[in-house]
């Protein structure tokens, strides 16, 4: 069979739950992770008959914030309506949510997918409260509903359909996720459910799309990759074999791997979305949204720029953003103010050898002790012991794992490097016992060097350095190799 | 004129979650037609001009700071209206297959 190439289309509904202490509408405890089942709960959560909901303002601040960081503005006008269906996790009988004129229309999230730059469109963002949580117990005639959740702020970010590949449709994701970290909008915790991923799919042989399907309550970067292939080679598969893609909500089992059809989707008037009389519209001016924005903290946007004056390569600079956020770490600022040569130096250090102790320290539930401060000072002294030639890479490593583990700053990290024997002898009495004893080791080897084979240097010096433990000099081994032999 | 077909209120009645009889559907058909036929008069309205009113009240930003408010009651007040409750959990029939 002729293979036939199919274009991917996908587009991402993106909730992000608000970093609020009280849910949107009603005063109840905002923060349900490990709360104990229906505690975080009041009559508003609850939709008993007269109970008013009332707006939190902080939830129209952060959206406010959110707007800017999708490059974008908050509306000067927007209102909430009922979107009705029924749910057993939905005690109201309808969602509040904002249908046609939602607090964020436009903008955008820019990229990187494999080092190069992308761009995908938002088309909307909207507020709305969230459900709440069932659990279905195995082999058995009913579920259970937990109303902690019911009621926190969700903003739901709406994609254009504007992402062709599976990897890309990720790196957006991670994308949104450091955009509502650097703007303090969200925790943003996935495990905890902060960031819930909808896909969008659809397949077509031409520019015309084909019919979608939404894979719902996606939770990890890893999954919406995984869902999304998964659902690319069903539809094609479908097509291939003559039948047709029916549009339809899909749920998705991470275990097993596979997708699953859950119900035919419901038109949109189904919702029969209307106002809700409840809750007076929102009416933002210049002046708010000004001080919205002069509060923005520092995006990814921003450090990419500044950073990319060191030349440092996409993978580094990624990393760094990332690690930023996650162990709450101040690096982005000193790295710019460091040296062109210094700072591609220690940004390599930072991304190859402290992060990677960093994951395996939390692996034990451990931390690195020293605070930024500290560590920044460590750096530049291994630095300038770096500069001088007296340490091989290998020992850089272990200094400075061993520098990062302590309890505090040492007054001098040189004298720290001395005492662990990590720094580089040019000793050459101790070099010439070593020396001896590897030419005297390795016949074959000094033999192919004096017939001219030149590999054979690399050899011998590499068990010089393995003899003195790395505290050799690679280059005066090189010289007393070559004059020995000669 | 608007007539609804006998699938219209079934539609309907499933998005209200109501099971009807035949002769209530049938009986829904006219009931709920010359609803809507009543209805229709305001399309006579001249409203190309006007705003859609979304809100009667006047009011705008009508909001509270974030804090966690005490109602004054016990949560488990709340849940005893529940009809059946399994631990702390709202006991519901299976939602999923």
């Amino acid at each position: 069979m002729p293979k036939i190439e199919y274009i991917l289309t996908v587009g991402i509904e993106t909730h992000v739950q608000l970093k609020t202490k009280s849910k949107l509408f009603s005063g109840s405890d905002n923060d349900s992770k490990d709360s104990v089942a229906n505690t975080l709960i009041n009559h508003i959560d609850f939709g008993l008959p007269g109970a008013l909901p009332v707006l939190n303002e902080k939830a129209i601040e952060l959206a406010s914030k959110a707007a800017f960081a999708l490059n974008s503005k908050p509306s000067y006008f927007s209102k909430f309506d009922r979107k009705h269906y029924f749910y057993p996790d939905l005690p109201m009988g309808y969602q509040i949510s904002q249908y046609d004129q939602p607090i964020i229309v436009g903008g955008y999230v820019e990229f990187y997918c494999n080092d190069q730059l992308r761009r995908v469109n938002i088309t909307r963002a909207h507020l709305e409260s969230d459900a709440g949580k069932s659990i279905h117990p195995d082999n058995q005639n009913y579920s259970l509903v937990d109303l902690n959740r019911a009621g926190t702020p969700l903003l739901e970010i709406v994609s254009e359909p504007e992402m062709h590949s599976p990897e890309e449709a990720k790196a957006y994701a991670h994308e949104l996720y450091l955009l509502m970290r650097y703007a303090d909008v969200s925790e943003a915790n996935l495990y905890y459910g902060n960031m819930r991923f909808d896909v969008n799919v659809s397949i077509s042989k031409d520019n015309q799309l084909g019919t979608r399907t939404e894979t719902k309550n996606l939770n990890s970067f890893r999954s919406i990759e995984r869902a999304i292939t998964y659902e690319m080679n069903r539809q094609i598969d479908l097509i291939e074999s003559g039948q047709q893609v029916i549009q339809e909500t899909r749920g998705w089992n991470d275990t097993k791997g596979q997708g699953y059809s859950m119900r035919s989707k419901e038109n949109a008037d189904d919702y029969r979305y209307m106002p809700d009389p409840d809750l007076p519209p929102i009416l933002l001016d210049d002046q708010y949204i000004l001080k919205i924005q002069q509060s923005m903290p520092k995006l990814p946007k921003y450090w990419r720029q500044q950073v990319s004056k060191h030349s440092l390569s996409t993978s580094i600079i990624e990393s760094l953003i990332e690690a930023e956020i996650e162990y709450s770490l101040n690096n982005l600022d000193y790295l710019v103010n460091l040296p062109t040569n210094q700072a591609r130096v220690i940004a390599n250090w930072l991304v190859n050898i402290e992060l990677p102790l960093r994951k395996k320290l939390a692996e034990s539930a451990k931390n690195i002790e020293l605070s930024d401060k500290n560590i920044q000072q460590i750096y530049n002294q291994v630095y300038s012991i770096f500069e001088s030639g007296e340490i091989s890479s290998t020992n850089i490593k272990l200094l400075i794992s061993q520098l990062l583990t302590m309890k505090k700053l040492p007054k001098d990290v040189k004298e720290v490097a001395k005492e662990s024997k990590l720094l580089q002898t040019s000793d050459e009495g101790l070099l010439n016992d070593i020396v001896d004893q590897v030419l005297a080791n390795n016949p074959q080897a000094v033999k192919d060097l004096k017939e001219g084979k030149d590999k054979a240097i690399g050899f011998l010096v590499g068990q010089v350095m393995k003899g003195s433990k790395g505290q050799a000099n690679p280059t005066i081994v090189t010289t007393l190799i070559k004059s020995k032999i000669g | 004129m608007a007539i609804l077909s006998h699938d219209d209120i079934l539609k309907l009645a499933q998005l209200a979650r109501l099971s009807l009889s035949d002769e209530e559907v049938e009986s829904f058909i006219n009931e709920i037609s010359s609803i809507l036929n009543y209805v229709e008069q305001l399309n006579e309205v001249e409203t190309d001009d006007l705003e859609p009113t979304n809100q009667v009240t006047g009011l705008v930003n009508v909001w509270r700071p974030d804090k966690v408010i005490n109602y004054g009651y016990q949560v488990d007040d709340i849940l005893k209206i529940v009809p059946k409750m399994h631990d702390r959990y709202i006991r519901v029939g299976r939602m999923i297959e």
